[in-house]
C-alpha cells in the first residue's frame, strides 16, 4: 500500500566537514530503531558509520557518495539523504539536493558558520529546501550556540531563531530548555537514550522566557491568531506555534535553531520532532520537469499516486545483487511488475525488485507512492535519469551535459588489475556522465577525462579501494581545441596517374570561422562537376581532418567547409579519391586560416576570510585569471574569476597555504577561449618536440 | 566605427570639456538623484567610456549582487556597440572585461576603512594600473561627518585615481543650482557635483560644482529614457 503523503518526509542533512553529520545521521538511525548498536565514523571497532558504506569513506572518515536510508519516527516516514559534506565533490550534493523537500543544516558550536556551510546554505537556496539548523557539538570546550545564531543570521542572512536553550555547556551540556513548551529536557537516561522532561532549573528560568519572549515575536509575522493571543497576553497553545513556525519555515523565511550533541546524544530525539512539525512533506513543495516537446519548458508536477509516474534516478549503487538505482518518485505510483520508459536512452524496461533501502539493508516492497525514495534492482541506467510513463516526453534535468575538460591516461599495473579496471570504469561512467572513458589508438593508452583534477583523482581511488584496480596514472592533460581564425577559399587536386588504377580528384571552395556549432557542410556543386555521389566522399574527407589539427592534434571545431567547384576524371575518380583530395584540401587550408588554440576556462570561486583576500587576488591574478568581482560580507569575502583550467593544477595546495587553510575554492567548466600567443607558440613547439621523437 | 572614434565622438567629452578637463586623478565626483532615475546606469557608462579608453575600473557597488551589475555593463555595452556600429564588438568587449572589476559590500557590515583596504588589496594583487573607482549606491546619509568622503578623497590622492559616487537624496527639492543637503557636510572633498532630475519629459544633467569654477552656461546633456545613456539635449 502507498503510504500516506502527508506523513511523509524526505530530508538531507547538509553540513561543514566534521560537525559531524554523519555522527548525527547515525543517532537518527539509532532512535528510530533501526540499527542496533552505534558505530562511530573513526570507531575502534572497525565496523564504521552505517552511512559510510564506502571503504575509503571509512577510511578517511569522511561522507563521498549519498546514500539514502529509510527511518519511522512516531507515525512519520522520514527518507534521509547522507549527502557529502567535502567541497570537492558539490556536483552529488546537488544531485542530492534536488531529491529533498527539506533538510536540517549541522553547524558546529564552536566553529559556528564555516566557508562550506556558506556553501551548502547557498544551494539550499537555489533549490528553494526548507531548513532547520541543529547546533551540534554543544559539549566541546568554546561551544557557544547564540553566537552560532548570530551567524546564522549576518552570514548566511537567515532569519534564525532559537527554539532551545541549552541546559549547561561544554563538559557540563545536560539538555535543552523547549521554549515552547517551556519544559527542561534532559537526556541522562540509560546511556542518555531516554528523554527525562522536568521543571526548567530556576537559574535558566528568566533567560528562558526572554528567549521565548524574542521567539514569539518573531513568530507573529507567520500567524496572526499568535499575534492576535500575544496582544492579548492570553495563553498560546502548543500548536498555534507549532503552525506558524512550520509556515515561516516552508515560506523559507525562518530558521528555527536547535541544540544539543550527537556523540553524546543530546537533543536528537526534539530535533525528529522538528523534522515532524516543521519540514514539508511532499505535497508542499513544488517541483518542476522539463517538457522535451517544448524546449525544456517547465511543468508542474503532482505529488499524486492516481497521475502518471515520473521518477528521477539520483544514484546507482553496486549491490552485492547488482546494480541498484535509487529513485525519487514525484508524480504518480511506480508497481512491481509494471513497465516504465527511460527518457535518455529511450528504452522501455521493466521494474522487477523494489526495495526500501536502510543504508545496507533493504526490504522488499510491491510499490511506493508519489513522493517516496526508493530503490529499483538491475535497471541499465545512468544517474540523474528520468523514468516516466511511456508516452511523456518530461525529463527531471536539463539533458545537457558538459564535455570533459581534463584527460589523464592510466594503466593497471598486471593483468588483474586490467579486468577489475575495465569493471570500474564501466560502472563509473554509467554514474557520472561527466566522467568518460576510451582507449587511444596511438598510444594504446586508456584515458579517462572529466571535469578536474580531483574528479579524476577520486576515481582512480575508487578503482583502488572498491575493484581492486591498481593503476599508474600519466600526467593530467587539458582538453585543448582548435579553431580557425579567418575564412580562406581552397583548391586542391589530387592526381596519382603512375601505374595501375589511377586517382584523380579535384575540390574547391571556402572553409569559415563559425561562432557556434562544431562543423558544417555546405555544398554548392553546380553542373555536376563533382558527381553527386562523390559529394558525400568530400564531407566524410573533411570530417576525417577534424579530429586532430596541424597545430597541436587536438580536435578542431567551429568549422563551415563549403565546395563550390571541383573536376574529376571519369576512370581514375573514386570515393576514396575525394576523400584523399578533401582531406589533404582542408589540411592545407587550415594553416592558411589562421588557426589558434582554444583552451578550457574555469569559472572559479573563492571563498575566504577578508585578511587574505590579497593573497587570494594575487594567487588568481598570478594564473592568467580575471577577477570578475568579489563580494565581501562581515569578515568572508567571496572572490569570483575566470581562470584557464591549465592553470588550476594544484591550486588547492597553494591557496591552503598561502591562506593558512581557511581559503576553498570550487570551479566549474565555463567556456573555451584563446590562448594567449605566447603560451600557443610553446603548445605547438612541445607537440613538434613529441612528434619528432616518434 | 572602431572604438577610438566611438570614445572621441562620446557625450561625455562634453562633461569633460565643461568641467575644465574632467574630474582628475585625486578627484572625488557625485552624481545625485532620487531613487529609480537612472544613477546607475549613468555611472556604468561613465565606467565604460572608460574602459573603451583602455583604462582600468573598478565597480564598487553596495547595493547589488555582482551578476546584477554585470548585466547592467552588458546593456549599456551592447547598447552604445550596435547604436554606433563599433567594430569588433566581440573583442573589444573582451578587452574591457578584463579591465574591469566589480567589488561588493555590503555597507552595513563593513566600515569604509575596510572596503578601501579591499580595494588596495585588489589593485596591489589583482587589477594594477587602475585609473577609476566607481561607486554605486553608498548611503551619503549614513555616518554623515564628512570625515568618511575625507578618508576616501585622501585614498583617491595616494592612490592615483578618480572616484565617482552616486548619491540618491529622497524627500528633498533641490533648488535649480543648489547641492543636495546630505552632500553638504562633504562638499569640501567632493570636486564635480552633478545632479539629475526629472524637467518635464527630459531627464537633465545638470552641473552644480566644477572644481572650484563658476558655473556658466547648461551642460546640455540628458539622460535618454529609452537606452538610459548619456546624450547631447
Amino acid at each position: 500500500m502507498a503510504k500516506d503523503i502527508a506523513k511523509m518526509r524526505n530530508i538531507g542533512i547538509s553540513a561543514h566537514i566534521d560537525s559531524g553529520k554523519t555522527t548525527l545521521t547515525e543517532r537518527i538511525l539509532f532512535f528510530c530503531n533501526r540499527i542496533h548498536a552505534i558505530h562511530e565514523v573513526r570507531g575502534k571497532d572497525g565496523v564504521g558509520a552505517t552511512m559510510d558504506s564506502m571503504e575509503l569513506e571509512k577510511e578517511r572518515g569522511i561522507t563521498i557518495a549519498s546514500a539514502a536510508t529509510n527511518v519511522q519516527w512516531k507515525n512519520i516516514d522520514i527518507n534521509i539523504i547522507d549527502t557529502p559534506g567535502h567541497v570537492d565533490f558539490t556536483i552529488e550534493v546537488e544531485r542530492a539536493l534536488r531529491v529533498l523537500d527539506g533538510a536540517i543544516l549541522v553547524l558546529c558550536s564552536v566553529a559556528g558558520v564555516q566557508s562550506q556551510s556558506i556553501t551548502v546554505d547557498r544551494q539550499l537556496k537555489r533549490y528553494n529546501v526548507p531548513r532547520v539548523a541543529f547546533v551540534n557539538k554543544c559539549d566541546r570546550t568554546g561551544a557557544n550556540p547564540y553566537r552560532v545564531a548570530d551567524q546564522l543570521r549576518e552570514k548566511l542572512n537567515l532569519n534564525s531563531v532559537m527554539m532551545q536553550v541549552p541546559i549547561g555547556l561544554e563538559e557540563k551540556h545536560e539538555g535543552v530548555v523547549d521554549l515552547i513548551t517551556m519544559e527542561a529536557l534532559y537526556f541522562d537516561g540509560d546511556e542518555n537514550y531516554a528523554v527525562r522532561k522536568a521543571e526548567i532549573p530556576s537559574e535558566l528560568q528568566a533567560e528562558a522566557e526572554e528567549k521565548r519572549e524574542i521567539m514569539l515575536d518573531a513568530l507573529s509575522m507567520f500567524d496572526e491568531e499568535l499575534m492576535e493571543l500575544m496582544m492579548e497576553e492570553a495563553d498560546i497553545p502548543v500548536e498555534v506555534i507549532n503552525r506558524a513556525v512550520r509556515k515561516g519555515t516552508l515560506d523559507l523565511e525562518l530558521c528555527p535553531v536547535f541544540l544539543g550533541s550527537a556523540y553524546k546524544n543530546k537533543g536528537v530525539q526534539p530535533l525528529l520532532d522538528a523534522v515532524e512539525n516543521y519540514l514539508p512533506c511532499p505535497t508542499d513543495i513544488e517541483n518542476k520537469a522539463l517538457d522535451l516537446d517544448n524546449d525544456e519548458a517547465e511543468v508542474i508536477l503532482e505529488a499524486d499516486n492516481g497521475k502518471a509516474p515520473v521518477a528521477l534516478a539520483f544514484k546507482l549503487e553496486d549491490g552485492q545483487y547488482g546494480q541498484l538505482t535509487y529513485i525519487r518518485i514525484y508524480q504518480g505510483e511506480v508497481k512491481k511488475g509494471s513497465e516504465l520508459y527511460n527518457i535518455r536512452s529511450k528504452k522501455k524496461f521493466k521494474v522487477g525488485r523494489l526495495v526500501r533501502m536502510h543504508s545496507n539493508n533493504m526490504e522488499d516492497i510491491t510499490e511506493a507512492g508519489a513522493g517516496d525514495i526508493v530503490a529499483l534492482f538491475g535497471i541499465e541506467c545512468a544517474s540523474g535519469d528520468t523514468f516516466v510513463q511511456n508516452g511523456m516526453n518530461l525529463s527531471m534535468t536539463s539533458m545537457f551535459v558538459p564535455e570533459p575538460v581534463i584527460s589523464l591516461s592510466i594503466e593497471p599495473k598486471d593483468k588483474k588489475a586490467s579486468d577489475k579496471m575495465a569493471k570500474a570504469l564501466n560502472r563509473f561512467t554509467k554514474e557520472d556522465p561527466t566522467f568518460r572513458t576510451y582507449v587511444d589508438e596511438e598510444s594504446n593508452q586508456t584515458i579517462v577525462q572529466g571535469m578536474g583534477e580531483l574528479h579524476l583523482e577520486v576515481y582512480i581511488e575508487r578503482m583502488k579501494r572498491e575493484y581492486g584496480a591498481e593503476v599508474t596514472t600519466g600526467a593530467p592533460q587539458v582538453a585543448y581545441r582548435e579553431a580557425i581564425s579567418s575564412s580562406v577559399d581552397f583548391n586542391y587536386t589530387h592526381k596519382k596517374q603512375t601505374g595501375g588504377s589511377g586517382q584523380y580528384a579535384r575540390v574547391a571552395g571556402r572553409m569559415e570561422p563559425m561562432e557556434e556549432g562544431e562543423y558544417e557542410f555546405v555544398s554548392e556543386i553546380k553542373g555536376g562537376v563533382i558527381p553527386t555521389e562523390y559529394i558525400p566522399s568530400c564531407d566524410k574527407g573533411f570530417q576525417s581532418a577534424l579530429d586532430k589539427g596541424s597545430l597541436i592534434g587536438h580536435p578542431i571545431v567551429g568549422v563551415k567547409m563549403t565546395i563550390n567547384d571541383g573536376q574529376y576524371h571519369a576512370v581514375d575518380s573514386s570515393d576514396q579519391a575525394f576523400q584523399t583530395a578533401a582531406r589533404a584540401a582542408f589540411r592545407e587550408a587550415y594553416m592558411k586560416a589562421k588557426p589558434v588554440i582554444l583552451e578550457p576556462i574555469m569559472k572559479v570561486s573563492v571563498e575566504g576570510p577578508s585578511e587574505f583576500q590579497g593573497n587570494i587576488f594575487g594567487s588568481i591574478n598570478q594564473r592568467r585569471g580575471i577577477i570578475i568581482g568579489s563580494t565581501e560580507e562581515g569578515a568572508m569575502c567571496t572572490v569570483e574569476a575566470e581562470v584557464p583550467l591549465s592553470e588550476m593544477f594544484g591550486y588547492s595546495t597553494v591557496l591552503r597555504s598561502s591562506t593558512q587553510g581557511k581559503a576553498e575554492f570550487t570551479m566549474e567548466f565555463a567556456k573555451y577561449s584563446k590562448v594567449p600567443t605566447s603560451i600557443s607558440e610553446e603548445l605547438v613547439k612541445a607537440f613538434q618536440e613529441k612528434n619528432k621523437n616518434k | 566605427m572602431v572604438k577610438e572614434e566611438l570614445t572621441k565622438n562620446s557625450p561625455l567629452r562634453i562633461l569633460e570639456k565643461a568641467t575644465h578637463g574632467g574630474l582628475g586623478k585625486g578627484n572625488i565626483a557625485v552624481i545625485a538623484s532620487r531613487r529609480g532615475i537612472g544613477k546607475t546606469a549613468c555611472l556604468v557608462h561613465i565606467a565604460t567610456d572608460k574602459l573603451m579608453r583602455d583604462k582600468h575600473v573598478i565597480h564598487v557597488s553596495f547595493s547589488s549582487r555582482t551578476d546584477h551589475i554585470l548585466d547592467w555593463y552588458e546593456d549599456i555595452f551592447r547598447e552604445i556597440s550596435q547604436k554606433r556600429d563599433l567594430e569588433n564588438a566581440m573583442e573589444v568587449h573582451d578587452e574591457l572585461v578584463k579591465n574591469r572589476v566589480i567589488m561588493n559590500f555590503n555597507q552595513d557590515g563593513v566600515s569604509m576603512d575596510q572596503v578601501l583596504n579591499s580595494v588596495k588589496a585588489m589593485i596591489e594583487n589583482g587589477q594594477k594600473g587602475t585609473d577609476a573607482i566607481v561607486v554605486d549606491g553608498y548611503d551619503f546619509t549614513k555616518n554623515n561627518d564628512g570625515n568618511v568622503i575625507a578618508k576616501v578623497k585622501n585614498f583617491a590622492k595616494e592612490m592615483d585615481l578618480e572616484i565617482w559616487f552616486t548619491d540618491s537624496y529622497e524627500g528633498e527639492v533641490v533648488q535649480e543650482g543648489a547641492i543636495p543637503s546630505n552632500l553638504k557636510c562633504c562638499e569640501e572633498n567632493l570636486s564635480v557635483i552633478m545632479v539629475l532630475k526629472n524637467e518635464g519629459d527630459v531627464m537633465n544633467l545638470n552641473l552644480v560644482k566644477d572644481h572650484g569654477n563658476e558655473i556658466k552656461e547648461d551642460l546640455s546633456l540628458i539622460l535618454d529614457s529609452k537606452t538610459l545613456l548619456i546624450a547631447r539635449k
